[in-house]
């Protein structure tokens, strides 16, 4: 990997972070009372930093081998228990991190025979992408 | 689990679930050749698309009433069934022997996190 691959790398990890703050504030909007002041306000953030993210994705993975740049959503996953740990006060069991880390070996993996395999991607759970994938055939 | 928690945590499936048709629909409609920019982003398509990913935000948020923050990433994993499904179905795609093994490894961790 060189410096321009790692500069990249790090600006992919920055967005994760950010993808993973709007989970946050749909559980913070989760407690509001539906179309109030606080609600609309942490609505409006979640599809801002979507919006953002989906922006940022973009131009990332212009730069970064698709299948990496996939793999590496997982930590998602970590980020997730850290923000529920620090923010929200949830408890981590044993059970829970040995799900975890089989979930995280399990995106890492479908990612990475992803692209080997059929020059395709299907990956990606949120409407992020408008990239051309090839293997379409009934249109 | 209690029912609340469990009517909670099967909005977040359902709601990753329409978000993976949404997907299929945006992928439908960049195969398509349009006429003009506006009418490649202003076509039923992408409109119906859309609006599906706008539900399944509301749907996680009255699902994380009842569900921890740090079980929506794993439950959201479930996506990437779906999005196999569709990949083989509507457009082709080859399943192999190591994303099988993936989502075998998924769904042990979902289930391994919904009951640790």
């Amino acid at each position: 990997m060189n410096k321009e691959n790692r500069k990249f790398l790090i600006y992919l990890h920055i967005l994760l972070v950010v993808y993973s703050l709007s989970a946050v504030c749909s559980k913070l909007a989760s407690v509001e009372k539906f179309l109030s002041f606080r609600f609309c306000l942490f609505y409006g953030l979640v599809l801002f930093l979507l919006a953002l993210y989906a922006l940022c994705w973009q131009q990332i993975i212009k730069h970064l081998p698709l299948t990496f740049a996939y793999a590496n959503k997982a930590i998602t996953v970590v980020w997730a228990i850290l923000w529920g740990m620090l923010i929200f006060g949830e408890k981590l069991t044993a059970g829970k991190v040995i799900g975890a880390v089989f979930v995280i070996c399990g995106i890492v993996l479908y990612a990475l025979n992803d692209v080997e395999d059929s020059g395709s991607v299907s990956t990606g759970v949120k409407p992020d992408r408008t990239d051309d994938e090839g293997g379409a055939s009934d249109d | 689990m209690t029912d609340s928690l469990l009517f909670c945590a099967f909005m977040l499936l359902l709601g990753t679930f329409i978000s993976s048709i949404s997907q299929v629909m945006l992928k439908k409609a960049a195969d398509k050749h349009y006429d003009s920019a506006i009418k490649e982003y202003l076509n039923p398509l992408v409109i119906g698309a859309y609006s599906i990913f706008i539900l399944s935000t509301f749907m996680s948020i009255l699902a994380y009433k009842g569900i921890p923050l740090s079980m929506g990433p794993i439950l959201e994993a479930t996506g990437y069934f779906y999005v196999t499904f569709f990949g083989v179905k509507i457009f082709g795609e080859k399943l192999n022997r190591g994303k099988i093994i993936a989502l075998a490894l998924i769904i042990v961790g979902i289930v391994a996190y919904s009951f640790g």
